[in-house]
């Protein structure tokens, strides 16, 4: 057992010595992590509204208005730009459409209900029509909001109907009797708009158009609480693989070298030399496990949903990996020819099994696919233990499943090692 | 000590030893002198068990299995390539090697301490083997074999690309180890290193031993004659009266100077001295190792 121990912390002071090996085994995981996850959060700001740009060719108050009501609403995050640039970035798919406010929009009633001329319009993305038909929606409550701004203004609703009283008057194809109807109307709204106070013409005229209430409902824990839960079940696997990688090249280094027949032929067996290599790759595995872990939790602020099943499945993650490794070394009697091979397996298995694309976001077909790669098994068990809510029995399939592809490539492995004559 | 009998090896259709035997007394230091190619490596491995022989039997202290435990802890092996940790220091291999093998503590830093002061790198003892140079990582190998104290060593080749005063300080060592009795294998395609460490040489060519005696025998039986060039204090002008006292036929004369071949070389010298010839110099070109492989084998030994 000694023997064992000797070469286990020998091997992993080998690997400590090389930035290299620190760099892929440590750092590349937690870089993906951040990285991917800052991506699927959208950078961690949480969730944003839709992002749209505003040109206003008309410049008058009640674009101003208009304006100021969409920037206030939270679906919406409005940037003011220029048409050209607007309609560039339509394009580009940075933003979901432009709203070009048109010159005139700001010249009444007529103006803004003018259906035959409008003076709102919107640039989209055609393929993206349920967000246009959403900021439709949007644009109509802010342009009714800002309306009700100039109902509360009396001077601005008398020259409203001081010009349509002038309209009335010069139509010729107007009876007289209906002309004089809309006359007395409007004649009644002067005298309204003399007498009213200002408490009663705002209580009157002002108020939202078509208001909603709305009620905060968590939805129940079906996915991920952040994008961190997604993206540290694939570093972890990550940090492993890279192990796994290292220490598979380290046996074939050793081989290549002079070192594994200088054990051979000391008071050590193959097996305490394999041993030993397990040992040191399990036990730098645990050691980057324990830093990702804080690491998510310290500074990602992670939730773990069970811990003793995470450690569960992290370990036979590092077991199944550690028999992967053994079978990797057997690749090749070369440094190069092993790595390559290696990383190579490696590679596949990660695209395979949601290493590099979350399983979440994969097409069914390649969900289905993804069940031979053991990466996919160990994402899916840390996953089960992080966010899925697993139970006991739920994550002992994965595990058992990670554990025999182990135990197996390890067999062979070894098998595979005595056979060929060093 | 050690014995081997009738070994035989072969990868697919290469022979890579054929009927090899020979046989190694304690506190000896045997050779085995071959190109590359003659099996020198191949000997090596199946001798500490790395490889099993398809037939014949090694025998190490009387035990016919290099594989167990205990004879291994008997061998001290240093092959051919460097087999040590480039990423550590050479102390923190040379605790890795003695941990190994079960030294710890106390007796661990003194044989560690010892070994860097045999291979010259007690001062570097810290620095990563990466930075050494070529000379101190074979210095270095090496010592890595004695840290347990062996009673056989088996060193392949362990002057390969060595600079000439790394190898005299191997040679030293070996001469060191040769002198608290243990029992050495070496293995060289450099006759000077054979000539100058080994009691008792095998010469080896694709696989086959050609001869195995000593350094004098080897050379008395294959290296052919001494070539002699003496010059005379006074000019003589009968040849045939050195004749008399030479058994080469073809002996030269020229002025004050004569030529000739003996395979007795201090006989015939001392003979023409005592028939009133008088020397003023006297150069004796003897026969070497290269002369036995080339007499032996119709090749040199680095062709």
């Amino acid at each position: 057992m000694n023997k064992v121990f000797f070469l286990a912390v020998k091997d992993i002071r080998v690997l400590m010595s090389d930035r290299g090996n620190i760099f892929w085994v440590l750092v590349f995981p937690l870089v993906f992590a951040f990285f991917f996850g800052a991506i699927y959060s959208d950078a961690g700001e949480g969730p944003t509204g839709m992002k749209i740009a505003v040109v206003d060719e008309d410049k008058s108050d009640f674009s101003t208005s208009y304006i100021s009501k969409l920037e206030s609403s939270d679906a919406l995050k409005v940037s003011l730009l220029s048409r050209e640039e607007a309609i560039e970035q339509v394009r580009k798919s940075r933003i979901a459409a432009a709203v070009i406010i048109k010159k005139g929009m700001g010249d009444g009633f007529e103006a803004i209900f003018n259906s035959e001329e409008p003076k709102i319009e919107i640039a989209a993305d055609p393929s993206r029509k349920m967000e246009s038909g959403y900021l439709q929606g949007l644009l109509a409550k802010a342009q009714f909001e800002a309306l009700s701004g100039n109902f509360t203004d009396r001077n601005w609703m008398k020259d409203q109907i001081s010009q349509w009283r002038g309209e009335i008057e010069d139509a010729n194809d107007l009876d007289t009797r209906q002309a004089n109807l809309f006359l007395d109307l409007f004649d009644s709204f002067d005298t309204l708009f003399d007498d009213i106070n200002d408490q009663n013409l705002k209580m009157g005229f002002n108020g939202d158009i078509l208001n909603f209430s709305q009620t905060n409902i968590s939805r129940e824990s079906d996915g991920p609480l952040t994008s961190f839960q997604i993206t540290f079940p694939q570093a972890m696997l990550w940090g492993i693989l890279g192990c796994a990688a290292t220490f598979a090249i380290s046996i074939v280094k050793e081989r290549a070298g002079g070192t594994f027949q200088r054990l051979l032929v000391g008071p050590t067996g193959r097996a305490h030399i394999l041993a030993g290599k397990g040992a040191a790759c399990f036990i730098t595995c645990s050691f980057i496990m324990c830093i990702q872990y804080i690491g998510a939790k310290l500074f990602f602020k992670m939730p773990v949903g069970d811990l003793p099943l995470f450690v569960l499945a992290y370990l036979c993650t590092i077991l199944c990996f550690v028999g992967i490794m053994m079978l990797i070394s057997t690749l090749g009697r070369t440094e190069q020819s092993a790595g390559g091979a290696g990383w190579a397996i490696i590679m596949i298995m990660a695209m395979l099994g949601g290493g590099m694309m979350p399983l979440y976001f994969m097409p069914a077909w390649l969900r289905s696919l993804s069940n031979i790669s053991p990466v996919k098994w160990g994402i899916y068990a840390l996953e089960g233990a992080i966010w899925r809510n697993f139970s006991l029995m739920e994550i002992a399939i994965p595990c058992l499943i990670l554990l025999a592809i182990g135990f197996a490539a390890f067999l062979l492995g070894v098998y595979s090692l005595s056979k060929q004559q060093d | 000590m050690i014995d081997v009998q009738n070994l035989n090896k072969k990868y697919g259709n290469t022979t890579a030893l054929d009927d090899v035997s020979f046989n190694v007394g304690k506190g000896q230091t045997f050779g085995l002198l071959g190109p590359n190619g003659a099996g020198k490596t191949t000997a090596i491995k199946l001798l500490c068990g790395l490889i099993r022989p398809d037939s014949g039997i090694v025998s190490l202290n009387g035990k016919t299995d290099p594989t167990l435990i205990e004879v291994r802890r008997s061998l001290g092996v240093v092959p051919q390539s460097l087999a040590i940790y480039e990423e550590l220091s050479a102390e923190e291999n040379l605790h890795f090697w003695g941990r190994i093998y079960g030294i710890r503590g106390r007796k661990l830093r003194e044989k560690t301490a010892d070994c860097l002061k045999i291979a010259g790198l007690l001062k570097r003892r810290k620095e990563k083997v990466s930075k050494y140079s070529g000379g101190m990582k074979r210095r270095l190998n090496m010592v890595c074999s004695f840290l347990h104290e062996p009673s056989i060593l088996l060193l392949d080749e362990p002057t390969v690309g060595v600079d000439p005063q790394s190898r005299n300080l191997i040679f030293d060592t070996i001469e060191a180890m040769k002198k608290e009795g243990r029992t050495i294998i070496y293995t060289t395609h450099y006759m000077e290193e054979a000539q100058r460490l080994c009691d008792k040489i095998a010469i080896l060519d694709h696989g086959k031993i050609l001869d195995i005696d000593n350094v004098e025998n080897l050379i008395t039986r294959h290296g052919g004659p001494s070539h002699i060039e003496a010059e005379l204090e006074e000019k003589i002008s009968d040849v045939e009266k050195i004749k008399m006292f030479v058994d080469d036929k073809d002996i030269q004369l020229e002025e004050r100077i004569i030529r000739f071949k003996t395979s007795q070389p201090m006989e015939s010298l001392a003979k023409l001295n005592r028939s009133g010839l008088r020397f003023h110099s006297i150069k004796v070109q003897t026969a070497n190792l290269e002369d036995v492989f080339l007499n032996l084998t119709g090749r040199r030994l680095r062709d």
